[in-house]
């Protein structure tokens, strides 16, 4: 993070950004020459450094890579699944050629999916490959089931862009404290992970006297299982988009990002043009006098998983490279150019429609003493009914597996529960949790944002830890010490466990860096790894204790 | 309540913390060593980056609770919290750390550059650490050293990605040069365009270098292995008049490598190529080492004594036949303070003549006659500290990037964060880049720039008008001159939309505290002192003076130039600035140099070269200034040098000026001699010997002595900074409580009181002179545009490159030379497309004076119709077509404004490195 480089971005402002321009013009030309990356750094005011550094720190903007023919999902419900290696050769032989990895495509529900051209396809759709490739079949809709139980609070019928805008300019007519006072009511925490209470950042960011203010939705949900907030922008932009205007509304922003995975390209698509239409819509007179008028900007990201931790987001956004910054500051104090910012999920704000027209009190009843409202709950294929469910928070989770999804279609062992840094749960202990943060928490495990992923009866855990640390070495973003070398030695020892008979793991190393990565780490990613290899060491023991010696 | 609530726990002991600071900093504070908690990725001088996670700490709400992790670089102290720094936790998790970058560093210290100095070494070894249990695993000691620069390196098979590098150049040097390419344990550090250090936009600055904490960034001196041997010096940088502390490390009379010292309230850690790695001429074969007579038309080896008795019976016989203003003296501004005092001395008081002059009046000659008369001091009203506490900088015509890089830096650091900022300056110089208003005037036209500033200040009701009626006189008159000004006109002459320029106004007049600096783009003009005054007019409208983070403040050129005019360098005004007119002075200067001392005022630089030419000056002494190279119309000065009976030359080279001298004193560079240098915000500050001279070399203070003796005058010697200094304090009353102990580590700004207590701000509750004095002035052409204009209607202007110094005569003779190695036109496409000139080839530049040749850089940095270069070069000599316009007050040379034409050249040689 660098305070120049924040503040050289915070003179062209949303309107322009560095990391946008690369995009761009990876998507148009193919590639960022060295004479692009000249321009660019003479026109942002930095270094070529800092364009190439930037650049050279995406998955899908390596200068000096050739972009790959098309790739296939490496996310964990795939790769448990074991449909990849089939589709991968399948898409080498056809196109020729390196085939890349994406993390991960949000077809969970299906364990399998490749991305070619700006295009997602099932993994059923590598059946139609010589059709795609003359360009004879399109995009498969991949319509995947819908469920709830009780109130509908993210999976009622669709706003679109005429409701959206009733809706907004009722919400004016209160003042920005009432509609903040109906947002403590709910208490409605953060559905990224974190379940930070989302009122105490809004009063936060609307008690500093800023000359620009920012709405951050972080719609980078890159972990691998959770296909939630893909839902949420294809099927209910307006909801997204209209909670992120009432938030505006409330803390004085004028201004808001919408940042979205590349893996999404759907997605893209759909939020891109809510975004333009909500960007047309008149300003609106309000409870306060200053007419409202807000501006969306669509950033859509080139392919690193650490962007979903807010800071990194944050300098991705600002054309730096994407480290995690320190705190303090907060961003609700020095966020985006060094502005006061909310950065909150998809989620989340969509949560807040519902909020303020039903009131806050009306969601604070739903869900448990401490987690209120619904959460969304993606189940991977491994399930009879895999889809999306809409449950009350503090719902019982084996009712959800085994009733309302009807259990496994075959052997599964264990279910990890929001995404790769999240717990593992063998399957026993299912049945002993309800949907809500504290219950998850409180047996060891996370909540996150609830994205199912199966590991099944065969999958070795030894495996299953191997691609924990490969993960997190992959999507480290490289700055602190623990994780950007501690996953890498992980993922080094598990493969050696797993390749070189007779090799075995010095247990008290393994221990110590586990603690290492989970005591020193600068964020969740290292920090956060060690709960599921825990999780392992914990519950299946006797499964990898043939890897292990200890010589204590 | 409680009593002192500021308080948190280190290992159960309780101290007072600050509001705000980080755990690192209280426990550095209370416990007075940095290394208390140890760190790989903390460095002085950088923001904080959390990186490297060994200063991990555990932190409870009371002594028995569970301790929780935390960096103690990024968390804040709070009220009654218990920090351990070294509980076994951490200190496994330390231990735990270090094992994982051991197995991705080669373990090769006992013949790793910095062993010994390596902070990755020390902190392994303060860990414990005996064994890496992992096994060997993916590394990166495959990657390569860079050797491509002249000075800077790198091994980053050493590198442990701390980003020490990278945050210098981002926030010291601002430069942007170094990043990061990759993701995870495939990051890697980038120079630019993942080039080498030669082919990046790398400006040698050496800040990444010194930051690394282990050897993957270092410089070919190696400045990082003398840790453990050789002797350190402290010194002043001889480059320019930023005044760089430097620590220069030395074995057997030889000097290894040059540091910059972290506790330097100047340059922090920091300096440019130029002092860090530009020393090699000081033992280059090409010095000097013994006194040479001219014989016959070639220069010979004399003794010490052959050349003083020859020159004094030369300068004896003048004076006898033709009177002592028959000769001259031109002292330096590269030398010290001691030695300027010497060399007025001997003219006045040996000699008997005012004919002594210096470098300033062919720079900053206005500036100093402008602000006395404005303000009543030469000198620059504030510290380049404010610059933290200023909310608008001003910079006209100057481009301390390049030529004052450690203040550019400074300048450029506040640009990027946002301070808003006006630079008036006929070339996209890199501050006009980062500026909030760039007017990019024609040249020439700063005071018609100005004066619209000025009236935009008045008719809209910016001006601080309490300020004006308390501190200032002459405004009535001011005002009724500035409100006939025909904007509009100003706006066809100065080419800057009047809108942008009120907008501009606006912002300096408004903000709370604006600053500005000016440099030779205001001074090197046919109106030169008027501008100057009109930046001292806008600090008064807008009361920005006498104040933090505002003033006036001019940017010296070379690193004693302010010095020398307070040592009384210059034929109006003795040491101390005091009048050689005035009767009661005279008797002052009388009682103390106990003879009596000449009345009228002596010649200017200018002047001693007409009357050279002339024949009504016979005898110059001049002392490391190249006249020849670096003065207007190089033809004019070397006829008028050629008719002197005698020409002396003190040099550490030989110059230009040299070859036509009759007697070379080989003097000593700023290494091998002592004195003090005063820096361009007044800053008087200790120069220390840190080898002896070459050959016969001797310091030009002794030189002086001798000759004061030598011609009949008792000056008691050797040479000695502490005995000049206590002479010397006794005649400038600025100096008053100056001595050489009090200078210490970081000197001390004059005015210095008896009780030796120094001045951040000048004019504070009243102006040197009483009242602050508003003197408008009209915009004139320059007679060089209106006489020269239709035959030669270009317009060159000089200047200067980072990597080079004035005549060049020691950074050509340095590895500076590798990095530039010639003079270059800037020319804007549309004229070199006009005139058939492509990028690199050469252009016949003509004035009416002469014309050179010289390859074209085209570029969008300079306007059409607008020419720049500059003169470090011999083989080039821009000076030969510059002219012989002056400011009207001072004397000082036009170089800014040069009416020329150009042609492509019939020299067709392509160019070679940048």
């Amino acid at each position: 993070m660098s305070t120049n480089l924040s503040k050289l971005a915070r003179r062209h402002g949303l309107n322009h950004l560095l990391f946008k321009r690369l995009g761009e013009i990876k998507k148009t030309k193919g590639g960022i020459s060295p004479s692009d990356i000249r321009k660019l750094a003479d026109e942002f005011l930095v270094g070529t450094a800092t364009v190439f550094g930037t650049a050279a720190a995406y998955d899908f903007l390596r200068p000096e890579e050739e972009t790959p023919a098309a790739y296939v999902c490496t996310g964990s419900a795939c790769l448990t699944a074991g449909t990849q290696p089939g589709v991968k050769a399948q898409l080498a032989k056809s196109l020729g050629g390196p085939i890349g990895d994406m993390v991960c495509l949000g077809r969970c529900h299906e364990n399998r999916a490749f991305h070619f051209n700006g295009h997602n396809y099932s993994g059923a759709d590598i059946e139609h490959l010589a059709d795609i490739l003359n360009g004879s079949y399109s995009e498969r809709n991949d319509d995947y089931p819908v469920y709830s139980e009780g109130p509908k609070v993210l999976t009622d019928v669709p706003l679109d862009i005429d409701t959206c805008y009733k809706e907004l300019k009722e919400a004016l007519q209160h003042t920005p404290e009432a509609l903040l006072e109906e947002l403590t009511r709910s208490n409605v925490r953060g559905r990224g992970g974190a379940g930070f209470p989302m009122h105490i950042k809004l009063q936060s960011v609307k008690d500093i006297d800023a000359s620009e203010k920012y709405i951050v939705c972080n719609a980078d949900e890159g972990d691998p299982g959770a296909f939630s907030d893909r839902y949420l922008l294809e099927k209910q932009p307006y909801s997204v988009l209209l909670g992120m205007a009432i938030t505006g509304y409330i803390t004085g922003a004028k201004e808001g990002a919408v940042y979205v995975r590349a893996e999404y390209p759907h997605a893209l698509r759909v939020i891109g043009a809510a975004i333009e239409a909500f960007n047309n819509l008149p300003s609106i007179p309000t409870a306060v006098g200053e007419a409202f008028s807000y501006r969306l900007y669509l950033v859509p990201a080139q392919g690193a998983y650490i962007c979903g931790e807010e800071t990194a987001l944050l300098n991705s956004i600002e054309g730096q490279r994407p480290e995690v910054r320190t705190r303090p500051p907060f961003p609700t104090v020095s966020g985006l150019f060094g502005q006061p910012t909310i950065v909150n999920n998809v989620e989340t704000l969509a949560c807040v429609p519902y909020i303020i027209r039903e009131g806050g009190d009306r969601f604070a009843s739903i869900g448990t003493d401490k987690s209120k409202g619904t959460k969304l709950v993606s189940l991977d294929g491994f399930f009879n009914a895999p889809g999306l469910y809409e449950v009350p928070m503090g719902f019982s989770f084996g009712e959800l597996v085994y009733e309302m999804a009807g259990g496994f279609r075959t052997h599964v062992k264990a279910v990890q529960v929001g995404g790769p840094l999240c717990g593992i749960i063998p399957e026993h202990k299912i049945k002993d949790l309800t949907v809500d943060f504290e219950s998850f928490k409180e047996n060891g495990f996370l909540l996150g944002h609830a994205g199912v992923m199966c590991i099944p009866g065969d999958y070795p855990m030894i495996s299953f830890m191997q691609h924990l640390f490969a993960f997190t070495a992959h999507e480290s973003c490289g700055k602190c010490f623990p994780c950007r070398i501690g996953a890498q030695r992980g993922a080094e020892l598990l493969l050696k466990a797993i390749d070189e008979p007779g090799y075995k793991i010095d247990r008290e190393l393994l221990d110590d860096l586990i603690e290492t990565l989970e005591l020193g780490s600068l964020c969740g990613l290292g920090g956060g790894v060690p709960l599921p290899l825990k999780n392992i060491l914990t519950y299946f023991g006797d499964e990898i204790a043939g890897y292990m010696v200890s010589n204590r | 309540m409680t009593q002192n609530p500021n308080i948190a726990y280190i290992n159960n002991q309780p101290h007072a913390f600050v509001e705000g600071e980080t755990i690192l900093e209280f426990a550095k504070r209370v416990t007075g060593d940095d290394d208390f908690i140890p760190t790989l990725c903390d460095a002085p001088g950088l923001e904080t980056y959390g990186a490297c996670r060994v200063c991990s700490v555990e932190v409870a709400n009371a002594p028995d609770a569970p301790g929780r992790v935390v960096a103690s670089c990024h968390t804040l102290v709070s009220r009654g919290q218990h920090i351990t720094t070294h509980s076994g936790k951490i200190r496994k998790l330390r231990k735990n750390i270090i094992e994982l970058v051991l197995t991705d560093h080669p373990l090769e210290c006992l013949v790793c550059e910095v062993n010994g100095n390596c902070e990755l070494q020390t902190v392994a070894a303060k860990t414990g650490i005996t064994e890496v249990r992992y096994p060997i695993g993916k590394t990166h000691n495959h990657l390569e050293k860079d050797l491509s620069h002249p000075y800077m390196t790198s091994d980053l098979s050493k590198c442990i990605l701390c980003y020490r590098c990278v945050r210098a150049c981002d926030e010291i040097q601002g430069q942007f040069v170094l990043s990061a390419k990759g993701r995870g344990f495939d990051t890697q550090i980038i120079k630019g365009m993942d080039q080498s250090f030669f082919d990046s936009d790398c400006v040698s600055c050496g800040a990444c270098a010194q930051a690394c904490p282990t050897s993957a960034i270092s410089d070919v001196f190696q400045s990082k292995s003398i840790a453990n041997r050789g002797e350190v010096t402290r010194t002043i940088c001889t480059y320019c008049g930023v005044g760089c502390n430097l620590e220069v490390h030395t074995q057997d009379n030889t000097i290894l490598s040059i540091r910059a010292p972290y506790d330097a309230e100047v340059n922090a850690g920091h300096t440019c190529l130029k002092g860090r790695y530009a020393f090699s001429f000081y033992d280059h074969p090409d010095r000097i080492r013994h006194p040479l007579i001219k014989k016959n038309g070639v220069f010979q080896r004399v003794s010490w004594e052959e050349a003083y008795d020859f020159i004094a019976e030369k300068l004896q016989y003048i004076k006898a036949t033709y009177g002592p203003d028959a000769i001259g003296g031109v002292s330096s501004s590269r030398c010290t303070n001691e030695e300027n005092y010497l060399m007025q001395k001997f003219m006045r008081a040996v000699v008997g003549t005012n004919n002594i002059d210096g470098c300033a009046r062919v720079c900053h000659a206005p500036t100093a006659y402008a602000m006395q008369q404005t303000f009543g001091t030469g000198a620059a009203t504030n510290s380049v500290a404010d610059l933290e506490h200023t909310s608008c900088i001003l910079v006209v015509g100057a481009n301390p990037v390049e030529a004052h890089p450690v203040t550019g830096a400074k300048i450029k650091q506040r640009m990027m964060k946002g301070v808003p900022s006006i630079v008036i300056d006929p070339r996209s110089t890199t501050l006009a880049k980062y500026a909030t208003y760039h007017l990019q005037l024609r040249p020439g036209t700063n005071v018609a720039l100005m004066n619209m500033m000025m009236y935009f200040i008045i008719t809209e009701g910016w001006a601080d008008m309490d300020f004006v009626q308390r501190r200032c006189e002459g405004y009535e008159m001011f005002v009724e001159q500035l409100k006939q000004l025909d904007v509009d006109e100003m706006e066809r002459v100065t080419g800057v939309p009047q809108a942008l320029v009120r907008e501009a106004a606006k912002c300096y007049a408004t903000a709370d505290a604006a600053m500005s600096f000016h440099g030779l783009g205001v001074t090197e003009h046919y109106q030169g002192s008027y501008g100057v005054m009109q930046i001292a007019d806008l600090a008064m409208l807008t009361g920005n003076i006498g104040k933090r983070g505002a003033g006036v403040n001019p940017l010296r050129g070379q690193n004693n130039v302010q010095g020398a005019a307070d040592m009384g360098v210059q034929p109006h005004q003795g040491a101390g600035y005091l009048d050689v007119t005035h009767p009661e002075i005279q008797q002052k200067y009388h009682q103390f140099y106990g003879v009596p001392v000449p009345q009228h005022v002596g010649l200017k630089i200018p002047e001693m070269i007409d009357a050279a030419f002339d024949e009504r000056l016979k005898a110059m002494w001049i002392i490391g200034e190249d006249v020849v190279q670096t003065d207007p119309n190089t033809q004019h000065i070397i006829r008028s040098l050629e008719k002197l009976d005698l020409l002396i030359v003190q040099e550490l080279f030989m110059t230009e000026t040299a070859r036509y001298a009759d007697v070379i004193l080989p003097g000593a560079s700023f290494l091998e001699k002592e004195g003090t240098f005063t820096n361009g915000e007044r800053r008087i500050q200790r120069v220390n010997k840190v080898v002896e001279p070459v050959g016969e070399a001797k310091a030009d203070g002794q030189i002086i002595i001798d000759m004061m003796n030598k011609m009949g005058y008792q000056q008691p010697g050797p040479y000695r900074a502490d005995v000049m200094l206590e002479e010397i304090s006794r005649i400038v009353p600025f100096f008053a409580g100056v001595t050489w102990k009090r200078l210490s580590t970081n000197g001390l700004q004059w005015p210095v009181a008896e009780d030796g207590t120094d001045t951040k701000i000048l004019h504070s509750t009243e102006f040197k002179r009483g009242l602050g004095r508003l003197l408008y002035h009209d915009y004139e052409d320059s007679p060089e545009v209106t006489t020269h204009a239709e035959k030669f209607p270009y317009i060159l202007t000089t200047n200067r490159v980072l990597e080079h110094y004035n005549c060049g005569a020691m950074t050509r003779r340095t590895g500076n030379e590798q990095i530039v190695g010639e003079d270059l036109l800037l020319i804007h496409p549309e004229d070199a497309a006009k005139n058939g000139i492509k990028d690199g080839a050469f252009v016949c530049v003509e004035s009416p004076r002469g014309k050179v040749d010289i390859k074209a850089h085209i570029t969008t940095d300079v306007n059409p119709g607008v020419l720049s270069s500059t003169f470090h070069f011999p083989d080039i000599m821009i000076n030969n077509i510059t002219g012989d316009v002056a400011d009207k007050e001072t004397m000082c040379p036009e170089y800014k404004v040069v009416s020329v034409r150009i042609r492509k050249s019939r020299k067709l040689v392509e160019r070679g490195v940048r």
